[in-house]
């Protein structure tokens, strides 16, 4: 099992409600992982606290039988690469400078990337088709186009988990199916992939394991067959949705 | 390093030396070009006049006035680097309020001019550490509560300069003090520089040395720390490193205001904001405009102007051609 989640309890602080209560669950290698619940139910406190951004109050993550909070920030970023919900920190920065911070944790502090990682920024860049971006600004491009920048950088830093938390909220539909396109692709290639979204139906279209939560709690784990239904989803979402199982993919929508 | 980039360095190389040279001729004290390089090469007597406006008077106050063009451009780049806002400035968490307490203190105490410095330097350091320490108070990491105690300290520390002042003899220490905190260049001294030059030197020798790596961190704490820098750790050391520069450059030449806003933007405006290209023209730039402000200051008026008082004005009219420039670009 290459991710052990052991009874992983989080809060702010103290006197504030717990906002991650006794967590277990196994991820393994190559897989796809969603989080799926509505917002505020813990899937972005859980994504920030396996990268390692907050510290758990209880429990433990392990990676591949270690616990990662003995690990160091550069050795977890060896292992962990993260895509954040939003971040405009980054909006005046060139794609191609951006591409290769990714290449951090490889480098001494007074290095800067070789020429042999730019060669790979531009095979990476090839493969994306995200070429024509590399001379624009971040701030510059589209919201599809950055997600898709962002995920190029995870692959670039070359680890093989890949966490996002919510990739396609801000997206219009073709961006949604790109970018989830892509984390298929990825995965493909051996990737871990875990990522939160509250749209059923993106756990429906990657068609993998899914870990349904409601207030900080996981309802159910299971595959995204066993999920994605009808009570299950009322349960969370409420009645006001309906519920299409016979096309390819099971589609969630308002009624 | 691009091509845009290392023909602006050369060219800011170039007139920084230009400007430089400028500022050992031009002055109340009229000296030709040809008297110039007879008074510094020969060792004639009837230059000796020359040579010791020359050597003891402008040459010292141009090099501390470079070097602080240099420390209030890079500090002020660092700190909006890190705190990713581009309208912070050198005294984001008090050092210049810190530094005119000091400084006020010494002045009414009636100490020399090296101990207004050591006590401009130490206060203005010390209100950094009460900033941190306030900020620590709130148990919250994010820069925005450092942003706030900034604010809080730098109040408290205006308000305690206010009671110096109060205290000071109106017809003696208050002008001192008001002088003082406008800014000048008027008593600097090699010891000034021999100070100076290694601080602000070794400052931007590491500044270079890490250029890539803040870029890394101006993304931000999620960003950086998952991509494997110690984010805390760096903040606190590029902090550390503009905190130095600014109580530094404050203690010696007084409050300077606007040229840690004007610089930065000037530079991302032809290079970019990464912080590779950035830096090296920041040093350039910087030295030169505090160079020319000093000119301006004790060329135009019988007695010496206050540097605040041109970097204001040249400040604010450079800003508003920036923002003018800067909103035809984003039009486009």
């Amino acid at each position: 099992m290459l991710i052990d989640v052991k009874n992983l309890s989080f809060k702010y602080s103290k006197g504030l409600p717990t906002v991650i209560d006794n967590l277990n669950f196994e991820i393994k290698e190559g897989t796809i992982t969603v989080l799926l619940g509505l917002n505020g139910c813990g899937k972005t406190t859980l994504i920030k606290l396996l990268a390692g951004l907050l510290d758990s109050n209880e429990g433990i993550i392990e990676y591949d039988g270690v616990d990662l909070k003995k690990t160091s920030i550069k050795d977890r970023s060896k292992k962990f690469s993260y895509v954040p919900q939003k971040n405009f920190a980054g909006d005046d920065f060139f794609v191609k400078d951006y591409l290769t911070y990714g290449f951090v944790n490889s480098l001494k502090f007074y290095e800067s990337p070789s020429k042999e990682q730019l060669i790979k920024v531009d095979e990476v860049s090839n493969e994306l088709g995200i070429t024509h971006l590399l001379d624009k600004k971040m701030g510059k491009i589209s919201g599809g186009e950055r997600q898709i920048v962002t995920i190029a950088s995870c692959i670039l830093q070359d680890t093989p988990i890949i966490l996002l938390d919510e990739p396609t909220s801000a997206l219009d539909l073709k961006n949604q199916s790109l970018v989830l396109s892509l984390l298929k692709k990825v995965a493909n290639s051996g990737k871990t992939i875990i990522l939160s979204t509250h749209n059923p139906n993106h756990a429906s279209f990657l068609n993998t394991n899914v870990i349904l939560m409601s207030d900080g709690r996981i309802i159910k784990q299971g595959s995204a067959n066993d999920i994605i239904n009808k009570e299950m989803l009322s349960g969370i979402y409420g009645n006001n949705i309906c519920y299409a199982e016979e096309l390819e993919y099971k589609e969630v929508s308002f009624k | 390093m691009n091509k845009r980039t290392l023909i602006f360095l050369l060219a800011s190389i170039f007139c920084f030396l230009i400007v430089f040279s400028l500022a050992l001729i031009v002055g109340k004290y009229s000296i030709t070009i040809p008297d110039f390089f007879k008074a510094i090469i020969t060792n004639e007597e009837a230059y000796d006049t020359q040579r010791s406006i020359i050597l003891n008077l402008r040459l010292p106050r141009t090099i501390v006035a470079g070097l602080t063009g240099i420390g209030l451009s890079i500090s002020g780049l660092l700190y909006q680097e890190v705190f990713q806002n581009k309208l912070t400035s050198p005294d984001l968490l008090g050092v210049s309020s810190g530094a005119s307490v000091g400084a006020a203190i010494a002045i009414v105490l009636g100490l020399s001019s090296i101990f207004v410095s050591v006590f401009a330097f130490l206060l203005g350091a010390i209100t950094v550490l009460l900033t941190i320490f306030v900020a620590k108070v709130f148990k919250n990491k994010s820069s925005f509560t450092l942003i706030l105690a900034g604010i809080i300290v730098g109040g408290f520390m205006s308000a305690s300069l206010s009671v110096v002042k109060y205290f000071a003899d109106p017809t003696t220490t208050l002008a001192s003090i008001t002088y003082w905190l406008m800014g000048s260049f008027e008593n600097s001294t090699m010891e000034y520089v021999y100070i100076l030059l290694p601080i602000v030197g070794l400052c931007c020798a590491l500044l270079l040395i890490l250029s890539w790596r803040i870029n890394v961190v101006a993304l931000g704490q999620e960003e950086a720390q998952t991509k494997g820098i110690n984010y805390t750790f760096y903040k606190f050391l590029i902090i550390g490193i503009a905190t130095l520069l600014t109580a530094s450059c404050v203690a010696f030449s007084g409050v300077v205001s606007w040229i840690g806003l004007v610089i930065p933007h000037i530079v991302r405006l032809i290079v970019g904001r990464d912080t590779r290209r950035s830096i090296p023209l920041c040093i350039t730039f910087g030295g030169i405009f505090m160079i020319i402000v000093d000119i301006l200051a004790r060329s135009f008026t019988k007695s010496e102007m206050p540097l605040s008082a041109v970097t204001g004005i040249l400040g604010t009219v450079i800003f508003v051609i920036i923002l003018i420039i800067r909103r035809k670009e984003n039009a486009h």
